[in-house]
């Protein structure tokens, strides 16, 4: 996998935001890192520690047991299947199957391409419009199996 | 601690124990049998394993009955505990057969299920190969020793103990702490012609100015000397010559003869 | 533009009344996350550009503003206009030359955007009239879709920070508590533990240091009340919060919110970078020289940081492992000090509670389950979306008079309520009061608010697996019973599921559970088999119908049945044939259609769009 190179003037102003040796602020500046590089890089994480002053093995606690990070780089589009039990059981896990297949990859992998990153979510919380999939952020409602293929097709 | 002392009943004797101790605590003290798997004396318990679950007669909530972890638990005043009972029983063989099902191989695990009448597990065994039952000694001691060089990683059923990035942990002294504190012997480590090996790192040792043994790895040397504030060269002479030092300069010091037989045993060895 | 008293208070709530007054006509746009994703974005630029370009705003004496979610979110995008409450759904931005022509200018009402019945099939045109809102009674939801949640004024409008500024002028702490005791207001995060009980607690305790916080990490899947109310009225929740820090004599607190809910996230920020500047938060509060600060913490995407200690172990920027309460946190919580954590729904309760009086919220509900509650009513049901009722009124009535009964009138098989911990209640059960206790005595909680409604195509065995699955991805896997005991439990409905299921399965899974629920260290582990316990205990033949006849009644389970086309009902419309993913289904138009079962997914997507129910399970 080609990893992105890790800017120090960015991860050094992602710093700034957050006070020298106060570890509270380790998931919020993990969340930043995650946004500006679209994962939890090494050295980005181990920059972040000495700023903090914390030990490299809780940063890797944490960005290892929450969700929202990611240790290797994240696709273009980001393909999340809502799986609240809402979608459950209007079909989600079917619309998870379909892109598994169709992109060859298991939820919370990312097509060898880069193009693509598939993940499942536990509820974005739009249950009333279920089953939903948000395609990098934009959520769409009452998906259909049949639809998903389609749309995937047409932007391959 | 609380200079406090309270009364309370361990299997329907009566005991007193200081405010802020721990049911396993005071149990421990009075030599009453309570098993654990992730609890050392030396360590801040954490009740991850739930071994120790014994049921109190909680004296104030109306009579509540219930099951609590004993390394946890806070001693109160007219609390009642009973450390076996079926359902205890049923609880601390449940939790066996389940670390039986994820380390089928750990001799450890397999001598403590079959204390408990669990000879073989019951439920679906785990397809990856593991002798790691999670209790985290190994993170707590790495963590008091002030390396914080290991820890968790992921969570649910797919937690691990791991070094950071899965790389050498660029914090670990080699002390083995972790290793030797591990109940179920799962972190690997060796000693050969003066190298350590633990975690994937290679750690070079420190030999005895007396004798040549290997002491301690360089780094742990160090890190030891700089934590205590004193210099690393009062450190590089291994235990048995410094104390073998020790006696020869009281013996100097006081002029007592040595005995004949202790000779006799030092040439023999 | 600080308020430093209660009348200058006053004032600007009455300047804000007034600005209001001075329009004719308002557009509301609901901007919740549910009407965005619909598209209503779209909708509020096309009625801005209108309104410029037309200059309505002047000719009309019009205003507009985008609003907090309205609840019924599958009909959005919503459009409101008041004051003659005309509601309009599924709006599109093309639709909007049509409303400022035929409504807004002529004052007409135009009938294909209202609102239909699905079983009167009449058109309703008043917002009111609707059966979905009738029914419901809003306290925590009072302002969301009323008030623009990014505007401070628009809440001051409706009376927001009044009950702050009674609290802090006219009450003392210890009043403070007091009423909310006497209110009998539990905690609406799932827990349901007295909120009076828990403020007064941690009064008590010793250390003065104590913190005041919210649980924003609406973790149960299939819940969404509190992102609504976050979203859609942040200050209710601030006020409530404030009140709070001065009945226990805190000085700061912290909202933790779910990373999944950006929007929510967004409008509390400015709601509190708002209450900042207006006096409401941080020091010399409304010029009392009371003081209370609040951050934002957001979450890492954990279900279990739901449960206290761990989500105050998240908040300190750790793993959110949960630790054993022997002692509780309202002694040793947030960094060890004394802490209070409740739920959004809970705090945004509080600032009614103190305005309009701890009786007047007791007299609804029930004697031990006071107030309202929020739900969202979702799965097979035709009305759903968000909605607040008093406490004790009947799953009945929420599922058929307010949701408008099962999509496509099929039969009701069960409702899912209280998230991972809570379970499924058949129909016995429709008429059970909807209270903390009744819930939890039929095998189920009350949880957040989630209710999953499900018909005669969801396969319990399947829900369970689901819950299961849920928790053992979401178990911190501290301890030995919720990490490996789950797991276990969720192999063994796995293999069911696949129709590997054996006999002694459903034993050895009650005989687990029952340590899981004693042995877990937190709540989390403790009720994490009630998914299954519920279904075994009301759908048990469902189970024995996979282990033993390897059938999934429902056809859900895709190895334990195949579809066929009734060729005495199948009208040959094609339907079927247009929405099969793998093009399996042949038949000639208003011919018998036929499914090739060797290539059949068994999605259901057949069965879904036949409108003779002619897809059978076999």
């Amino acid at each position: 996998m080609s990893e992105t190179s890790i800017d120090p003037d960015r991860v050094r102003s992602i710093l700034t935001r957050y006070p020298q040796g106060d570890g509270s602020g380790l998931i919020h500046a993990l969340q930043d890192i995650q946004a500006e590089f679209g994962y939890v890089a090494c050295e980005a994480v181990a920059r972040l520690c000495e700023h903090l002053n914390i030990p490299l093995s809780k940063a890797f606690s944490v960005a290892t047991f929450y969700k929202a990070f990611s240790l290797e780089p994240k696709g273009e589009t980001i393909i999340r299947v809502c799986t609240g039990t809402a979608c459950h059981i209007r079909g989600s896990q079917i619309l998870a199957d379909e892109l598994s297949s169709l992109l060859d990859v298991e939820p919370g992998g990312t097509t060898k391409d880069l193009k693509f990153t598939l993940e499942t979510v536990n509820c974005v919380g739009a249950c009333a419009m279920a089953p939903v999939v948000a395609f990098n952020g934009v959520y769409q409602g009452n998906v259909q199996p049949g639809a998903l293929t389609r749309k995937i097709r047409g932007g391959k | 601690m609380s200079e406090k002392v309270v009364n309370l009943e361990i299997n329907g004797r009566g005991f007193q124990a200081r405010e802020g101790m721990t049911i396993l605590e005071v149990a421990k003290r009075e030599g009453i049998p309570i098993p654990t798997l992730c609890h050392h004396d030396a360590l801040e318990p954490v009740g991850a394993c739930r071994l120790c679950m014994v049921e109190i007669t909680h004296p104030n909530w109306r009579g509540w009955k219930g099951l609590v972890t004993a390394c946890l638990y806070p001693v109160e005043e007219g609390l009642q505990v009973t450390t076996e009972s079926q359902e205890i029983h049923q609880v601390r063989k449940t939790i066996l057969d389940l670390l039986l099902a994820r380390c089928p191989d750990a001799p450890y695990i397999q001598k403590v299920a079959a204390e408990h009448g669990v000879t073989a597990t019951s439920f679906k065994k785990n397809e990856v190969q593991t002798v790691c039952i999670l209790c985290g000694l190994c993170v707590r001691v790495c963590a008091v020793k002030g390396c914080n060089a290991i820890g968790t990683a992921r969570r649910g059923i797919r937690r691990e103990i791991a070094a950071p990035f899965g790389m050498p942990p660029p914090d670990c002294i080699g002390c083995t702490s972790c290793a030797h504190i591990c109940p179920t012997d799962a972190i690997p480590w060796e000693d050969v012609n003066g190298v350590r090996k633990i975690w994937d790192q290679e750690f070079e040792m420190v030999r005895c100015v007396s004798c040549g043994r290997p002491i301690m790895p360089v780094t742990q040397l160090e890190f030891e000397a700089k934590r205590a504030g004193i210099s690393p060269d009062y450190m590089t002479t291994c235990p048995a010559c410094s104390q073998q030092k020790t006696l020869e300069t009281i013996r100097t010091a006081f002029t007592i003869k040595r005995p004949a037989s202790e000779d006799a045993v030092e040439a023999a060895s | 533009m600080r308020i430093n008293s209660v009348k200058s208070l006053t004032r600007a709530a009455g300047r804000a009344r007034g600005e209001r007054k001075r329009l004719e006509t308002e557009v509301l746009v609901c901007a919740g996350t549910g009407c965005l994703a619909n598209g209503s974005m779209d909708v509020a630029e096309a009625f801005l550009g209108a309104i410029r370009r037309r200059k309505l705003e002047a000719r009309l004496k019009l205003g507009f503003k985008t609003t907090g979610c309205h609840g019924f979110c599958e009909k959005g995008p919503l459009v409101i206009i008041q004051p003659q409450g005309i509601f309009y759904k599924g709006v599109k931005a093309k639709d909007v030359k049509e409303i400022v022509d035929q409504t807004l200018l002529k004052g007409q009402v135009i009938q294909r955007l209202l609102y239909r019945d699905p079983n009167t099939k009449q058109r309703v045109e008043q917002y009111a009239e609707i059966p979905f809102y009738s029914k419901q009674h809003r306290i925590a939801l009072r302002n969301i879709g009323k008030i623009d949640p990014k505007c401070i004024d628009d809440c001051l409008a409706v009376g927001g920070y009044t009950g702050l500024a009674k609290a802090l002028t006219e009450m003392k702490p210890t009043e403070v508590i007091d009423a909310v005791t006497e209110s009998g207001l539990r905690g609406r995060g799932g827990g349901g533990f007295p909120t009076g009980r828990k403020w007064k607690t941690c009064r008590e305790a010793e250390d003065p240091t104590k913190y005041v916080l919210c649980n924003a990490d609406e973790g149960d899947p299939g819940a969404f009340m509190d992102r609504s109310i976050c979203e859609g009225d942040p200050h209710a929740v601030l006020e409530g919060m404030v009140i709070g820090a001065w009945a226990v004599g805190a000085s700061k607190g912290y909202i933790y919110v779910r990373e999944e809910y950006p929007l929510a996230v967004k409008h509390l920020q400015a709601a509190i970078e708002q209450a900042r500047e207006r006096g409401f938060l941080g020091d010399d509060i409304l010029g009392t020289g009371f003081s209370y600060d609040v951050q934002i913490a957001r979450g890492g995407g954990a279900f279990v940081c739901g449960e206290s200690s761990a989500l105050m172990k998240s908040v300190a920027g750790e793993v959110g492992e949960p630790r054993a309460k022997y002692v509780h946190s309202v002694i040793r919580g947030l960094y060890d000090k004394p802490t209070v954590l409740n739920n959004v729904e809970t705090w945004a309760n509080v600032p009614w509670i103190i305005t309009e009086g701890a009786a007047a919220f007791a007299s609804l509900g029930t004697k031990k389950s006071t107030g309202t509650k929020t739900f969202s009513l979702v799965g097979k049901v035709k009305n759903t979306g968000l909605v607040e009722v008093p406490m004790g009124i009947t799953l009945r009535e929420i599922i058929y008079d307010i949701g408008g009964g099962i999509i496509k009138n099929r039969p009701f098989k069960g409702v899912q309520t209280g998230g991972p911990s809570g379970g499924c209640l058949p129909e016995g059960k429709l008429d059970l009061p909807v209270d903390f206790d009744t819930l939890t005595e039929a095998g189920s909680m009350m949880g957040s608010g989630g209710m999953i409604v499900m018909d005669d195509r969801t396969c319990m065995v399947d829900v369970a697996r689901y819950f299961l699955k849920f928790l053992v991805d979401e178990s911190c896997g501290k301890c030995v019973p919720c990490r490996e005991g789950v797991h276990q439990l969720h192999q063994t409905v796995n293999d069911i599921c696949a129709g590997n299921g054996r006999p002694g399965d459903l034993e050895r899974i009650e005989a687990l559970s029952d340590v899981v629920v004693k042995a877990s260290l937190c709540a989390l582990g403790k009720s994490a088999p009630n998914p299954i316990l519920s279904t075994l205990r009301y759908f048990r033949e469902e189970y024995e119908a996979h282990i033993n006849d390897r059938k999934c009644p429902a056809g859900v389970c895709r190895n334990l049945f195949t579809f066929r086309i009734s060729p005495e009902i199948c009208n040959g419309c094609g339907l079927c044939a247009k929405s099969c993913p793998v093009d399996c289904i042949a038949g000639e138009k208003k011919e018998v259609h036929v499914i090739d079962a060797s290539v059949c997914t068994r999605c259901g997507a057949c069965r879904n769009v036949c409108p003779t129910d002619a897809v059978e399970v076999i």
